[in-house]
């Protein structure tokens, strides 16, 4: 087994012209460097190897399949073997790749370690063998090997080796090179992907009404896409019907079955005017087509502004406050499981529902990112946090008292533990 | 969060110690759905849990419509004070089977 040598080596063996050496080396860094296509760049680096050297036949194996097997990349002369496959210490250039060091065999024959299975299965005749292997910084990524030199005796020379060696590792940069280029342009289409879904999801939040209108929402996703959801429109009667939930999980797929009960919820929520029966009826939708245990919590319900009522089905979510004008706080317990999990038994049966005189109060529908929220502190919202903040900026307007809410949740440069909803009916 | 099964009688016990959320969710549902799929009587002792989050309850509620679908039975056991909070705040307490102590359940299902 040949010592690796560095190029200035070739000096010293002698062999061929320095300058022609440093040029392939040049041309072929420099094929690399503008490669949009690594795999064509080495079939044709390969090409250039194999006729540079004066070899019969020239072959560029990557390791694959966590490194248990050798599958060749590309192929120039002799036979074409692309996509022949070995097993990762197969052979001469599996020795090569195992001990991550260069070889010279002047006849295979010879070399207890050459597998003669490629020659038999090709025909061809293997005599002697350049090896080199492809790796950077001790990650191995291959070899390169060529076979039978044309000249001198049909001898590969030290001087032939030193010059493979320089050639493989520019090669193996390459590679690493483009790997690396593949997965950020992966990371990138995905974080594209994941951009374009956020923005058809805040499409379906409701719009700003302002500051006249009695209800308020707002959704602050802890990564870029959320499992949380609110919602209000208005009724022909003048009443509004308005929700606020959370999917199980985070990450797309908490996304998607928030988008689908979202959408669920609108459509439906204009012909059904009772929440227990149009939670009831999201629900047996959701059953049907229930993945992996998911769930959502919501709190679906219609206010009548006239009246200063508030009707109200809780379907497993953390419970809502009511704070009344006097500061006193009631909590709205859930009377049923979340949505997704218990199958209706009859169509109509209806969640449970409440009935809340807001009185000139306010009601405020969060997720537990609210009051599992972390503060500047590190220690937690929590309900009690939660209600003396809302006591705090209780002389604010109801757009500037849930920003503070948020506000106080958010880390700035930091992501949120959880995404950040909360939704509140003012009844002043 | 760590685990361990154990056979006891004709029943399978799981048991559930430390945080059930996000990154450790996906290695209770895997536990959970093995143990069901034996279509023998499933408990999971939740006495060692510290934590768990929504996508935790996901992975019980998947393994019980596992269960269900197989036909064998699936309860909780000696609930953590966290656990038994959050499962009692969404009404998930009404979902479930849930014995006070790993015994008991064992009683009824062992």
């Amino acid at each position: 087994m040949a010592e690796r040598k560095s190029v200035e080596s070739l000096l010293a063996a002698g062999g061929g012209n320095i300058s022609d050496h440093l040029r392939l080396l040049a041309d072929l860094g420099h094929d690399f460097a503008a490669s949009l296509d690594i795999e064509e760049t080495l079939r044709s680096a390969i090409e250039r190897i194999t006729t540079y050297l004066d070899a019969a036949g020239g072959a560029l194996f990557m390791l694959e399949e966590g490194g248990s097997t050798l599958c060749c990349h590309a192929c120039h002369g002799a036979t074409e073997i692309t996509g022949l496959t070995l097993s990762s210490d197969q052979g001469i250039i599996g020795r090569c790749v195992q001990t991550d060091s260069g070889a010279i065999v002047r006849d295979a024959a010879d070399d207890p370690d050459f597998d003669t299975t490629t020659d038999e299965q090709t025909g061809f005749t293997t005599l002697s063998i350049l090896c080199a292997p492809l790796s950077v910084h001790g990650e191995r990524i291959g070899a390169i090997e060529l076979v039978n030199k044309l000249s001198e005796d049909g001898q590969f020379t030290e001087a032939d080796l030193a010059v493979l060696q320089a050639l493989s590792s520019a090669a193996a940069l390459a590679i690493i090179n483009a790997r690396m280029a593949a997965e950020l342009m992966e990371q990138e289409r995905v974080r594209r992907e994941l951009e374009l879904a956020a923005e058809i999801q805040r499409s379906l939040l409701p719009e700003d009404r302002g500051d006249g209108f009695p209800v308020h929402g707002i959704n602050r996703p802890a990564r870029t896409v959320s499992g949380d959801f609110y919602d209000y429109f208005g009724l022909d009667d003048g009443r509004i019907c308005f929700n606020l939930g959370d999917v199980s999980g985070k990450g797309m797929n908490a996304a998607l079955l928030m988008a689908k009960t979202a959408s669920l919820y609108r459509c439906l929520g204009k012909t059904i005017h009772e929440p227990g029966l149009l939670l009831s009826k999201v629900n047996a939708e959701i059953c049907e087509t229930a993945t992996r245990g998911m769930f959502v919590t919501m709190v679906g319900g219609i206010y009548d502004p006239a009246a200063g009522v508030v009707r109200l089905a809780n379907a497993g979510h953390e419970p809502p406050l009511h704070r009344a004008p006097d500061g006193s706080f009631a909590a709205l317990q859930a009377e049923a499981p979340p949505l997704g999990i218990v199958p209706p038994v009859m169509p109509d049966d209806a969640y449970p529902e409440t009935e809340l005189h807001l009185d000139g109060g306010a009601l405020y529908v969060f997720t537990d990112g609210v009051t599992e929220g972390y503060l500047d502190d590190g220690t937690t919202l929590e309900v009690e946090g939660l209600k003396a903040l809302l006591d705090e900026v209780r002389d604010r307007g109801l757009r500037e008292r849930l920003a503070a809410v948020v506000s106080r949740l958010d880390p700035g440069d930091a992501p949120l533990r959880d995404d950040v909803t909360i939704l509140a009916i003012d009844d002043a | 969060m760590n685990h361990e099964v154990t056979e006891e009688g004709k029943a399978i016990v799981v048991a559930l110690e430390g945080d059930v959320d996000l990154s450790s969710s996906p290695d209770a549902r895997k536990i959970l759905l093995e143990c069901v799929r034996k279509g023998r009587p499933v408990i999971v002792d939740m006495a060692g849990v510290s934590y768990i989050d929504s996508s935790g309850v996901a992975s019980l509620v998947e393994s019980l419509q596992g269960a269900r679908k197989a036909g064998c039975e699936f309860a909780l056991a000696a609930i953590s004070e966290p656990a038994l909070r959050v499962l009692h705040l969404a009404r998930l307490d009404t979902v479930f089977t849930i014995h006070e102590s790993r015994e008991a359940a064992l009683a009824e299902l062992g």
